[in-house]
């Protein structure tokens, strides 16, 4: 059996190598359907990661409770009675809203500074962090200060319309990231600075609230709704679930389009594997005449549809890695601001591995199985 | 001594449809014993491939019993026919059949790979001893097409005796190459069958397989007949006319001008076109020698 196997793989690889052109061109074909599938499913796991991990920067909280219009109006000394609740760890109230900065949109949070740290896991990177009370300095984030072309100590003007008039503020240091793509937190402030801003003194967009125990989360959640039936409270375990499910969808639309690449390389070695079969008609027939039987045809022909698949999977994988940095460049080229995450799941590729086998699996048994209803009387045609 | 092949009354019958049948076979009745060396002639389209088809197990008679060495093989099915293929069945084709993929050593391989009765060791103990029996130990490590004819025929011979085979089967095994190359075919089938008592049944159009053989048959009408019919010793089987004649002598004459030629020019030609064209040339001339010869024209060649 073993020795079977060996000349098998050995016929078929000097049966693919022999021709080598038809067969670089069908290994192309799985190629782009590899390739495809992979950098979709790394581009789809990227996005969903880079989600995952704002949502885990940005709430360290366990529940969050907004206002149902998404304004301003939770009134900032409700937090005394929430601090109440058992369970409940830390209280933070927090204003989130998008203020423009030479006319661009920047994601900012008034926060009391002290709280913060313990709320955001970030780092400063240049500069120093605000103190309580500096109502009139920012930090940002590192990247978005490049952005902008900002430096420390530069005074910016934040204003909570396009080309209108704000409020200004003198840049005290930068962050290292925090959340990434659209969901970058841009800029901090102090609380009292946001309110100021917004005008509206003693009112919060959300509170964060830390738990002692996160296996308390859904009982907090409850108590919590009964005390607020106007305000959204959001457990961040059921938000993850919510993007998790949105992210599926996502993933499967995308692998869907993969799979019609995918599908044409299948046709590829099918056609490659049926010209074989039928080229080399008599010497199967001679094969059976010395006695190979059904499935030792039927695993000859397999395993050269097998070879390809798997030679164009491992390629395709490469490929398709290199076609996210392809991506992203092309991105940047084109001047969007859309950052294009790149996170290399070693489970995309052995699922990209296994879609080739698949593949070759698929293409392989309908012209092997014709490879093995050859009579062995064709060996002795001559015609 | 036992009978090796025991044939009784076998007919085969070819449906080509629309109500067309050809009988090929018409009530073959046959008896060959161990250690035979049996030639069987006739005209193309007579039977002969058909009746080796059905001895091998390739193909089944419509009617009829065929028993090898002891076995009825006409109630098998696809399996174990494929399984009495590699025991007790060799085949030699004529245009040798190698598997073009695998060298000449990994050709002789096969059959014992697919008869899994030896260790891979021992297989490639014996593919080594085959090849050395028919004079191939220098070519063991060749694919087919950096081998001869008859070199290729030779490795198919060696590919038959793999799995001691109670019969080897061969369809004009010299009918593709010269008549030197065949010769040698010829005498190793005959050395094999005296020192290995090894049983030969063999379809041939080629009067020296013929005359080496211990017992000439011929097929007539379907059936199989120990004398010669008349019109076989008498003429070739399609007539030679004189147009087909003159048509032969003049490729001839073509050939001959075109090696001249190209033996002028072997000092400017890269050597391994020269020797493709070269062997090319070659492989046509002795084609149209082989037909003129079979056309018993070869005094008309002199002159």
């Amino acid at each position: 059996m073993a020795s079977m196997t060996f000349i098998a793989f050995k016929m078929a690889y000097r049966s693919i190598t022999r021709r080598k052109f038809r067969s670089a061109l069908t290994t192309l074909g799985v190629i782009i359907g590899i390739s495809t599938i992979v950098s979709l499913m790394t581009l789809g796991y990227g996005m969903h990661s880079q989600v995952k991990t704002t949502l885990n920067e940005m709430l360290g909280a366990g529940i969050i409770i907004s206002s149902k219009s998404g304004g301003v109006n939770i009134p900032e000394r409700v937090q005394s009675s929430i601090q109440q609740v058992p369970g409940v760890n830390q209280t933070v109230p927090v204003i989130t809203t998008m203020t423009y900065i030479k006319n661009e949109p920047v994601m900012t949070i008034g926060i009391n500074p002290e709280k913060a740290s313990k709320l955001y896991h970030v780092k400063i990177s240049k500069g120093r962090g605000m103190n309580q009370g500096e109502d009139d300095c920012a930090v940002f984030g590192e990247t978005t200060a490049a952005t902008l072309g900002i430096d420390i100590n530069d005074t910016v003007m934040l204003s909570t319309q396009m080309g209108g008039v704000g409020k200004k503020f003198k840049v005290v240091g930068f962050l290292t990231a925090i959340g990434a793509g659209e969901l970058k937190i841009g800029c901090f402030i102090t609380l009292k600075a946001a309110q100021q801003l917004l005008n509206r003194e003693g009112y919060v967009s959300d509170l964060l609230i830390t738990l002692n125990d996160p296996s308390q989360g859904e009982y907090v959640e409850n108590v919590l709704r009964n005390m607020f039936p106007n305000a959204n409270v959001v457990r961040q375990e059921e938000l993850m679930k919510q993007i998790d499910r949105i992210m599926n969808i996502i993933n499967g639309v995308l692998v869907a389009l993969g799979s019609v690449s995918l599908a044409v390389g299948g046709l590829g070695i099918l056609n490659t594997v049926m010209m074989s079969v039928h080229e080399r008609r008599r010497e199967i027939g001679m094969l059976k005449a010395v006695g190979a039987e059904r499935w030792h045809v039927l695993f000859l022909f397999l395993s050269e549809a097998l070879i390809i698949s798997l030679i164009g999977g491992a390629i395709g994988c490469g490929v398709g890695l290199g076609g996210v940095y392809l991506i992203q460049w092309f991105v940047s080229i084109l001047g969007l601001k859309i950052s294009v995450p790149l996170m290399i799941a070693p489970h995309v590729l052995i699922e990209g591995m296994l879609v080739a086998l698949a593949i070759g699996l698929l293409a392989g048994v309908f012209p092997s199985w014709q490879a093995s209803n050859v009579p062995p009387v064709e060996a002795l045609r001559y015609e | 001594m036992s009978n090796i092949v025991e044939i009784d009354n076998v007919m085969k019958t070819y449906d080509l449809g629309e109500g067309i049948k050809v009988k090929v076979l018409r009530g073959v009745d046959l008896k060959i014993e161990k250690g035979e060396f049996v030639t069987i002639q006739g005209p193309s389209g007579s039977g002969k491939t058909t009746l080796l088809n059905v001895i091998g197990g390739l193909d089944k008679p419509t009617s009829g019993k065929i028993i090898i060495d002891g076995t009825d093989i006409t109630p098998l099915n696809e399996k174990e026919l494929a399984r009495f293929r590699r025991e007790k069945i060799g085949f030699i084709f004529q245009a040798y059949n190698l598997v073009p993929l695998l060298t000449a050593l990994e050709n002789v391989e096969l059959p014992m790979f697919f008869a899994q009765k030896l260790s891979d060791k021992e297989i490639r103990e014996r593919a080594v001893e085959l090849l050395k029996l028919v004079g191939l130990e220098k070519r063991m490590n060749h694919k087919p097409t950096q081998l001869s004819g008859g070199e290729q025929q030779r490795v198919a011979i060696a590919r038959a005796l793999a799995n001691e085979p109670a019969i080897i089967l061969g369809d004009e095994p010299t009918g593709n190459i010269d008549r030197a190359m065949g010769q040698k075919v010829i005498r190793l089938i005959q050395d094999l069958n005296e020192t290995l008592n090894q049983t030969f049944i063999v379809a041939t159009h080629d009067p020296a397989v013929a005359k080496a053989s211990k017992r000439a048959l011929y097929i007539v009408d379907g059936k199989v007949v120990e004398k010669p019919p008349k019109e076989y010793v008498e003429a070739p089987t399609e007539k030679l006319t004189r147009e087909r004649r003159q048509l032969l002598l003049a490729e001839l004459g073509w050939l001959k001008t075109s090696l001249t030629y190209l033996k002028e020019k072997k000092t400017e030609m890269d050597p391994q076109r020269y020797r493709r064209t070269f062997l090319g040339y070659k492989m046509q001339l002795e084609r149209i020698k082989r037909i003129i010869k079979k056309y018993h024209a070869l005094e008309s060649e002199k002159n």
